[in-house]
């Protein structure tokens, strides 16, 4: 037992990470109303992707505002198919991981040359860019996105392959704890490989690290690769989970934001910096959307729409976007007075 | 061995480096001379790709230079250390000793080509666990120096391998040229003080507004009236 309880991961017992696991298998049997369940299905998906990002903006030092691309192929992906073909999740989600890896691919190889302020201002262009053609193309629904069809019949195996549950949420649940997990084990197992020494070496002096040999570009991208299969994972849960696709929620700059503040605000470039992000922004925004915007559907939590229904409701902003001003809030408190994150600030009190 | 025939650098519309010949040989410590500003970093960046250069020929060994990306040349087995030590701050100092073992041969050999640096720099072995950041001026220089043996160079560049060092230091960087040349590794590097330059190199291009003004031997150009009169005042 000592051998375990001795063993930290990045500075965190072994225990409490366990504890941690444990806790959070642990909570949707507890907390049986949907709304705690859904507030921490979006805490995971998020923190899922904030850890994703960091594997580029933390540990290569690559700020990318641009991850609603990633996101966005793989929640159009899953969704095109099967609102027009009925074809299952099951059958399409590779091609979107290819198509991940192919605009990776392309969006990488030549922003990559840019630095610092002009990388970051390249990505949200392009993303903006894909936003305005996506809101504009009509086989995907153009501005209006793409409803799925739902599958109703209720029986288990049809659920699995049309990946779509309404009995309960607990599929979705542990999905995106799956999603959580894979994407930390990714980001923790990273550190251990050489490709963590070049990414750091590339952050902290590129030139050094080119005269040293190591291939920069190359190594951006295998950091950009990674971090966008995870982001496209994401994408296709989220088109699942919400079985609504648009472009405003998936491939907009807001969203893009959204993923790159989590990993800021919690710690960037560190293992559990993006973790707490997640776990502290999300509720946040989430509650106060829900206490100051009007956002809670009413009838929620009953019947097959009312997904739907507080879905429309949070993604129209609801009345009083009071909100985005408390978040506003925080991101300048922070940036003010921690600039390292909340994980800073935590291991200064240690 | 290092071969560079009519460089140009220019960075936009500002030439800072006009028609430099510059070789060499194996085993040979050659210095860049010039007061600031002269174009000798400007040199040594173009070698490496790290500044935008034309020049009729730039190669080393049968390797053309002009045609190899930056991250390549390291493999073809110089080594470029660069200005202001450039070390990675918060890597420990083994880590950023074992990123310069980066091409595959040099990892074949980095158990031992690490012994032989730490026999070179005692400290780096004491010292193995500590950021870079929080080592002396020298001492990073050591490590820079030592980052560049780690991929087992036929040559050493050196940009101001004595900027900003005590006298002590500069005495400790002096012998371990010496000491790094005896092993058969070529040196070249950029300084501004002409005597200390000169005192260990084999032969030196003196440097002004980015053009070569005097080459030669150490001995030779100690003993020219140029430098005589401008650089030494006497």
């Amino acid at each position: 037992m000592s051998a375990v309880s001795n063993r930290r991961v990045e500075g965190v017992p072994l225990p409490l990470v366990l504890v941690g696991i444990a806790a959070l298998i642990a909570f949707p049997l507890i907390f049986t109303s949907p709304t705690p369940q859904h507030i921490l299905i979006l805490t995971l998906l998020f923190g899922a992707m904030g850890t994703a990002w960091n594997i580029l903006g933390g540990y290569a030092g690559q700020i990318s505002i641009g991850h609603g691309v990633y996101f966005g192929i793989g929640a159009y992906t899953v969704g095109f198919f099967y609102a027009n073909f009925l074809v299952s999740p099951w059958l399409t989600w590779p091609l979107a991981l290819i198509l991940s890896v192919a605009a990776a691919i392309v969006i990488g190889l030549p922003t990559f040359r840019l630095r610092g302020h002009y990388f970051i201002l390249a990505s949200v262009f392009i993303v903006d860019a894909i936003f305005i053609i996506v809101s504009n193309w009509e086989a995907v629904g153009a501005a209006i996105g793409i409803e799925y069809p739902i599958y109703r019949e209720g029986d288990l195996a049809g659920s699995l392959w049309a990946l779509q549950y309404h009995d309960s949420k607990l599929p979705y649940y542990y999905s995106a704890l799956g999603l959580f997990v894979a994407s930390v084990f990714v980001s923790w197992r990273i550190q251990f490989m050489p490709l963590s020494y070049y990414l750091r070496a590339i952050r902290e002096d590129q030139e050094a690290a080119q005269s040293l040999g190591i291939d920069v570009t190359r190594y951006k991208l295998v950091a950009l690769i990674i971090s966008a299969l995870i982001t496209t994972l994401c994408g296709i849960f989220y088109a699942q989970y919400v079985l609504y696709i648009e472009p405003a929620a998936t491939i907009s700059i807001i969203i893009s934001l959204e993923i790159a503040f989590i990993a800021i605000l919690g710690g960037i470039g560190t293992l559990w910096g993006p973790v707490l992000g997640a776990f502290i922004i999300v509720p946040l925004t989430e509650i106060l959307r829900q206490k100051f915007s009007g956002a809670i559907a009413p009838g929620f939590g009953s019947g097959d729409a009312s997904l739907l229904l507080q879905l429309e409701y949070l993604l129209e902003g609801g009345g009083g976007n009071l909100d985005i001003l408390a978040y506003g809030l925080i991101v300048m408190l922070i940036a003010r007075f921690q600039p390292n994150g909340v994980l800073g600030f935590l291991r200064r009190l240690d | 061995m290092l071969e560079v025939r009519d460089l140009d650098v220019s960075y936009g519309d500002f030439q800072v480096v006009w028609g430099i010949d510059l070789t060499v040989g194996p085993s040979e410590v050659v210095c860049i001379l010039g007061p600031n500003g002269a174009g000798k970093s400007s040199v040594l960046n173009a070698i490496t790709g790290l500044a935008p250069r034309k020049a009729s020929a730039i190669t080393f060994g049968d390797a053309d230079l002009l045609r190899i990306p930056t991250y390549e040349i390291a493999r073809r087995g110089i080594a470029h250390v660069l200005e202001r030590r450039r070390l990675f701050p918060t890597l420990t100092v083994r880590q950023n000793l074992l990123l310069g073992a980066y091409n595959p041969d040099a990892k074949r050999h980095r158990a031992e080509t690490l012994a032989w640096v730490e026999t070179l720099f005692p400290f780096l072995e004491d010292r193995h666990n500590s950021p870079a950041r929080v080592l002396s001026g020298g001492q990073q220089q050591m490590v820079a120096i030592a980052r560049g043996l780690m991929s087992r160079p036929r040559l050493l560049m050196i940009d101001e391998p004595f900027l900003g060092l005590s006298p002590l230091m500069v005495d400790e960087i002096r012998t371990v040229i010496t000491r790094i040349n005896a092993d058969g590794v070529a040196i070249l590097f950029n300084e501004q003080n002409v005597e200390l330059a000169l005192s260990l190199s084999h032969r030196g291009y003196l440097l002004e507004s980015g053009r070569v003004v005097l080459t030669g031997t150490g001995e030779e150009m100690l003993g020219s009236d140029l430098v005589r009169t401008v650089y030494l005042g006497v």
